[in-house]
C-alpha cells in the first residue's frame, strides 16, 4: 500500500557529545544509547538540551566534540536520511501560505521520496480533509499532525519527535500514543522528547533524563518508577521504629517530612510493619507514598543542578 | 523522472533535478510570485508609457532623446528592464522566508547537502527571473510597438529590438539569482528587502548617473551594457552586451561564494 518500502529501525548512539554555544556550554559529554522496537523519552527541563542534542543527531548544528550517529552513520552520511529517520523539530515552521499538501510535495522532492507520499502520509495522520487548506490557518494541533506526516514521508525505520505533544488536545495526545506505539511495535525506533514527563509516561519503555546538558538517568521506564518507591509513616514511636527498621534493611533510607510524618525508601511496606510490631511502635499510618513520577523526575533533574 | 527508487548516496556535484523541481515548488506554491510578476507589468508598463508620451519642454539637455533617434528607441524598448528589482525581491525572499518561518530546518533535514539545495534553489530562481523577464518583455514591447504607432520615430532596428528582449530576461533571470545570494547573507527578511531595494532604485541609480566608471562595474550598470540603454546618461561608457553579461553572472557568483561559506556552514537553531 505504501509507496516506499520502510528501512529497519536501527539504533541511535550518541557518545560523549558535547556542544558549546559561545560560553554557554549547552551539551556536555553527553552519552546514551537509543533501541529499536521501543518509546525512548528523552526527557528534561526546558534548556536542558534536548533540542540541541536532536539537531547535532540530524545535522543542523555541528557539535564541538563527540558524535551522535543513526544506525553508526552520521546523518550526512545516511545518503537518503529522510529514507533512514524521519523527524519533527519543535522549531521548524511552515510557511503559512502554502497548503498542507504542497508543503509535503516539496520535502519529498527534496528527500528523493515519492510524492504519492504526500496524500498517504496525509491520510495517516488524520489530515485529508485539509489537504489543500494554507497552513497559516491551522490550529497547533494540526500542525503538530502535519509534523508528524513529514517525519513519516521516507517510511522510516526511526523516529525523531521534538515535543510532540505540545498543542495536542487529550484526544490527540491518546492518538499520539497509540499512533507511537504502532510504529515501535512495527520494528521502529522511537525518540521522543518532552519537558513534561506525564506527558509521554504512558507511551514510552526507556527513558533518557538530562539536565543542564548532562546525562542523569538512562533506564527503562519500570526502573525510574522502583527509584521512586517510598512509603509514608506516620508514628508516635519515630525513633524506636527506624531503629527496628534499619536492622532488618539497612540500606533503606529515611526522611521526616514537613508535616511531621516519616518518609522511608527502598524497603517493604511488610518490613516496615513487622518492625513495628517488634519495636511496639504505634502506627497511624503506612502507605505507599504517592508514586507520582513527575516528581520523581523533577528530583532528579534539580539533582543535577545542586 | 520520478525519484521514487532508493538512490544512492551520490558524491558528484551537479545540480540535483529533483531539488530544483522542490525549489521551483516551493516558489510557485505560494502567492507571491504573482504578485510580484503583477509589479513587473505594472512597472514596465508605466516606464515604457512614461518614455514614449514625456512631454518634451525645456532645456534639452533635461530631455530624454525622442523616439526619432536610435537612442530614443534603445530607451524606449530598454523601459521593459526597469523592473528587474522585483526578481532581486523575489529571489530574496526565496531563502529569507524559509528562516522566517523556520522552514529551512526542515529543508536541510530532508535534503542536508546545503550547498546542494542553494545551488538548485538558484537555479529554480533563474528560470522564475527569466519568466519574470519574458513577461517584461512581452508585454513591454507590446505597449512599445502600440506606442510607436500613434507616435513619429525612426525605422525600428529588430536585430537590436531582439538583444534588448535577450538581454533583459537575461538580466532578469541573473537578478533573482542576486537576490538569493545577497538574501541568504543577510538572512533577516526585511533587512534583505529593504537594503536590495534602497541600493537597487536609489544608491546604485545615483552612481551609475553621478560616477559612470564606477557605476558601469555595478550590477545595475551591467543591466544598462546589456541593455546598451543611455537613459539620461548620454555619454554612458557601458560594457558591451556580453562582458557585461559576464559581469552579472560574476557578481552573482561571487556573493554565492560568500554566502556559502558563511551562512551554509552556521548552526541551524
Amino acid at each position: 500500500m505504501s509507496s516506499v518500502t520502510r528501512t529497519p529501525g536501527v539504533p541511535i548512539d550518541v557518545t560523549s557529545l558535547t556542544k558549546h554555544f559561545g560560553s554557554v556550554v549547552a551539551v556536555d559529554d553527553l552519552s546514551f544509547s537509543v533501541a529499536p522496537g521501543r518509546v525512548t523519552g528523552f526527557l528534561g527541563p526546558n534548556g536542558a538540551g534536548k533540542t540541541t542534542t536532536l539537531r547535532c543527531l540530524l545535522g543542523l548544528v555541528a557539535p564541538t566534540s563527540g558524535d551522535a550517529t543513526i544506525g553508526g552513520r552520521t546523518y550526512l552520511d545516511t545518503g537518503t536520511p529522510m529514507r533512514v529517520v524521519g523527524s519533527a523539530l519543535e522549531a521548524s515552521g511552515f510557511h503559512p501560505g502554502r497548503n498542507a499538501r504542497n508543503h509535503l510535495r516539496v520535502l519529498a522532492r527534496m528527500g528523493g521520496v515519492d510524492e504519492r507520499r504526500a496524500d498517504e502520509t496525509l491520510a495517516l495522520v488524520g489530515l485529508t480533509e485539509s489537504a489543500r487548506r494554507t497552513v497559516g490557518g491551522f490550529s497547533l494541533g494540526m500542525r503538530q499532525r502535519l509534523q508528524l506526516a513529514a517525519a513519516l514521508l521516507g517510511d522510516p525505520g526511526v523516529l525523531v519527535l521534538d515535543e510532540p505533544a505540545n498543542g495536542l488536545d487529550p484526544e490527540g495526545i491518546a492518538w499520539l500514543r497509540a499512533f507511537l506505539r504502532h510504529l515501535a511495535s512495527e520494528g521502529r525506533t522511537v525518540l521522543v522528547s518532552s519537558h513534561v514527563l506525564s506527558e509521554v509516561e504512558q507511551t514510552v519503555d526507556d527513558v533518557v533524563i538530562i539536565a543542564e546538558g548532562r546525562l542523569v538517568r538512562a533506564c527503562p521506564l519500570s526502573d525510574l518508577t522502583d527509584h521512586g518507591r517510598r512509603l509514608v509513616v506516620r508514628t508516635p514511636q519515630a525513633d524506636a521504629l527506624v531503629a527496628a527498621v534499619r536492622a532488618d534493611a539497612p540500606s533503606a533510607t529515611f526522611t521526616t517530612t514537613d508535616d511531621g510524618a516519616l518518609e522511608i525508601g527502598q524497603v517493604e511496606a511488610a518490613v516496615v510493619g513487622r518492625a513495628a510490631l517488634r519495636a511496639q511502635a504505634e502506627l497511624h499510618e503506612l502507605r505507599p507514598a504517592t508514586s507520582d513520577l513527575e516528581q520523581v523526575f523533577l528530583a532528579l533533574t534539580s539533582g543535577a543542578s545542586s | 523522472m520520478s525519484a521514487d527508487t532508493l538512490t544512492p548516496a551520490s558524491t558528484s556535484a551537479g545540480p540535483r533535478p529533483a531539488l530544483v523541481r522542490a525549489e521551483f515548488l516551493k516558489i510557485v506554491s505560494t502567492k507571491m510570485w504573482i504578485g510580484l510578476l503583477v509589479g513587473v507589468l505594472i512597472f514596465v508598463a508605466i516606464q515604457v508609457l512614461a518614455t514614449a508620451f514625456a512631454p518634451r519642454t525645456g532645456d534639452a539637455a533635461n530631455q530624454l532623446p525622442p523616439l526619432t533617434t536610435d537612442i530614443g528607441l534603445r530607451n524606449l524598448f530598454g523601459g521593459v528592464g526597469q523592473a528587474t528589482v522585483f526578481a532581486l525581491i523575489i529571489g530574496a525572499l526565496g531563502i529569507t522566508q524559509e528562516f522566517r518561518h523556520q522552514t529551512i530546518t526542515s529543508t536541510f533535514l530532508a535534503a542536508p547537502h546545503r550547498s546542494r539545495v542553494m545551488v538548485a534553489k538558484m537555479l529554480a530562481h533563474v528560470l522564475v527571473g527569466a519568466l519574470y523577464g519574458v513577461a517584461a518583455v512581452v508585454g513591454g514591447f507590446a505597449i512599445a510597438f502600440a506606442a510607436l504607432a500613434v507616435k513619429d520615430h525612426a525605422p525600428v532596428d529588430y536585430t537590436v529590438v531582439a538583444q534588448i528582449g535577450l538581454g533583459v530576461v537575461l538580466a532578469y533571470a541573473l537578478y533573482a539569482v542576486l537576490g538569493v545570494a545577497v538574501g541568504t547573507l543577510v538572512r533577516n527578511q526585511i533587512a534583505a528587502l529593504v537594503g536590495l531595494i534602497v541600493w537597487a532604485v536609489f544608491v546604485e541609480a545615483l552612481l551609475i548617473l553621478l560616477l559612470p566608471k564606477v557605476g558601469k562595474w555595478l550590477p545595475g550598470g551591467a543591466v544598462e551594457g546589456i541593455k546598451q540603454v543611455a537613459g539620461f546618461n548620454q555619454n554612458a561608457d557601458y560594457l558591451a552586451p556580453l562582458p557585461a553579461s559576464l559581469l552579472l553572472i560574476a557578481w552573482a557568483v561571487v556573493f554565492a561564494a560568500i554566502a556559502s561559506v558563511t551562512t551554509l556552514r552556521r548552526d541551524v537553531t
